[in-house]
């Protein structure tokens, strides 16, 4: 089946993360002057104008610092998904980025919350780094 | 440029068809970017996002934003210019919406509209010669918190509106005491609650309290967005703010107009606000009547 939905726009300074994504590996800028960690990527510290960058990566779990509900489609391809969920989670390695929030009803989703990633390979050549709450006990 | 000479009146305009053309529609969408890839489009969402952090820092919700819409939808009632001149909003009506973009229901977004306001600044010798009563700014102020939203953690306040109001207030010389009424860029209601809230008119959480009992509607004690606002008069951007506060201190405002009529103060100071993006820049004016 055709994926329909928007697909990232890859670009020189998205490039690394992207292809992080597409081996399941949640690759994230780094700036080696000022050490603050940063989403997405750029080729200059948006904190300190350092174009000095290393990429680490991220261990994948955070916790949700917002998230909305969407009731209406604002672009086909996400019709059959409502009511889902879009969140920024701030990551354990002090970055914050923007998702979805699956593996669960939209109503059990809570600021704060703990998640972890779940890669969703929407197509052959793209992985989107969603995540799911942590699952503490394993009945 | 005025004061210096360089010229002698300056036009602020503004004119969309919003409502029956589709830039307004491709503009919300073009903003999105890779936020798309997600599902996540255009403003709603994204005051959205503001709001729910905000419910869970200081537990507002729809019981405080419900008030501002109902209370704002009445004085759209009394403005025959308004989109919503015709249409009553209930308590009911507010909570039985369509969810949009959860925790906003229908009434918590702004219009979208056809129109178009304009506005003249002049020097006040000049101004004193013309047709209308001059209105004059006491104080302004501005702060833009961030570009990146990814980078904010204003959203559920101190946004810039915080900074920015101190500054007008001070430039001004007075205090939220003096202020008669206020004009708020209300692009969604909890923008109205967040911008009130960062004034210094209520503490965190105690909007729902100060709100009650209709404080920001006709006959209110702080009369607020009394066109009926961007929710319930028209999208005109910032212009809709600028121009209700200009108006109402020239008395130009007929059945809505600050004074006896509405059971409301007699206006002299009206403060305004304009806000941008998420929340991520802020401006605040203080007009005055002379």
């Amino acid at each position: 089946m055709t994926y329909t939905k928007p697909l990232p726009q890859i670009n020189p300074d998205t490039k690394d993360f992207w292809e992080g994504c597409r081996s399941h590996l949640l690759q994230i800028q780094k700036c080696s002057e000022c050490e603050k960690p940063r989403w997405l990527s750029s080729f200059m510290c948006p904190y300190c104008l350092s174009t000095n960058t290393r990429l680490f990566n991220s261990s994948g779990r955070g916790k949700v610092y917002s998230f909305v509900v969407y009731h209406v489609a604002y672009h086909p391809s996400f019709k059959d998904d409502l009511p889902y969920v879009v969140a920024l989670v701030d990551m354990e390695e002090g970055f914050r980025l923007l998702t979805n929030i699956i593996g669960c009803a939209p109503e059990e989703v809570h600021c704060d919350m703990e998640v972890e990633i779940s890669w969703d390979d929407v197509t052959k050549d793209v992985s989107l780094p969603k995540f799911r709450p942590v699952v503490r006990i394993h009945p | 440029m005025l004061e210096a000479g360089l010229c002698n009146y300056v036009l602020i305009t503004y004119g969309h068809n919003a409502r029956s053309g589709d830039s307004m529609k491709k503009l919300l969408f073009a903003m999105s970017g890779d936020d798309a890839i997600f599902g996540h489009f255009g403003a709603t969402a994204g005051y959205a996002m503001a709001a729910r952090r905000a419910m869970h820092e200081f537990k507002t919700g729809p019981q405080t934003w419900k008030q501002i819409a109902v209370g704002q939808r009445k004085w759209a009632n009394l403005n025959p210019r308004a989109m919503m001149y015709k249409q009553t909003m209930s308590d009911r009506d507010y909570d039985t919406a369509p969810r949009v973009v959860e925790p906003f229901g229908l009434y918590d977004n702004c219009l979208i509209s056809d129109g178009g306001r304009a506005c003249i600044v002049t020097t006040l010798e000049r101004a004193r010669d013309l047709r209308h009563p001059p209105v004059t700014l006491m104080g302004l102020g501005m702060d833009n918190p961030s570009a990146d939203l990814t980078r904010a953690d204003y959203l559920a306040g101190p946004t810039g509106a915080r900074r920015a109001g101190r500054q007008a207030l001070k430039m001004a010389g007075i205090t939220l005491e003096d202020i008669d009424a206020c004009q708020i860029y209300d692009c969604f209601t909890y923008t109205v609650e967040i911008t009130l809230q960062d004034y210094g008119f209520f503490q965190p959480g105690e909007g729902c309290d100060w709100l009650r009992g209709g404080t920001i509607e006709p006959g209110g004690s702080m009369p607020v967005n009394t066109s009926g606002g961007l929710l319930s008069e028209a999208y005109q951007m910032g212009m809709t703010p600028l121009t209700e506060g200009v108006m109402q201190l020239m008395g130009r405002c007929e059945e809505r107009q600050l004074g006896p009529q509405t059971k409301t103060r007699n206006p002299e100071i009206i403060l305004c606000s304009d806000n941008g993006g998420i929340l991520q820049s802020h401006a605040c004016y203080i007009l005055r009547r002379v």
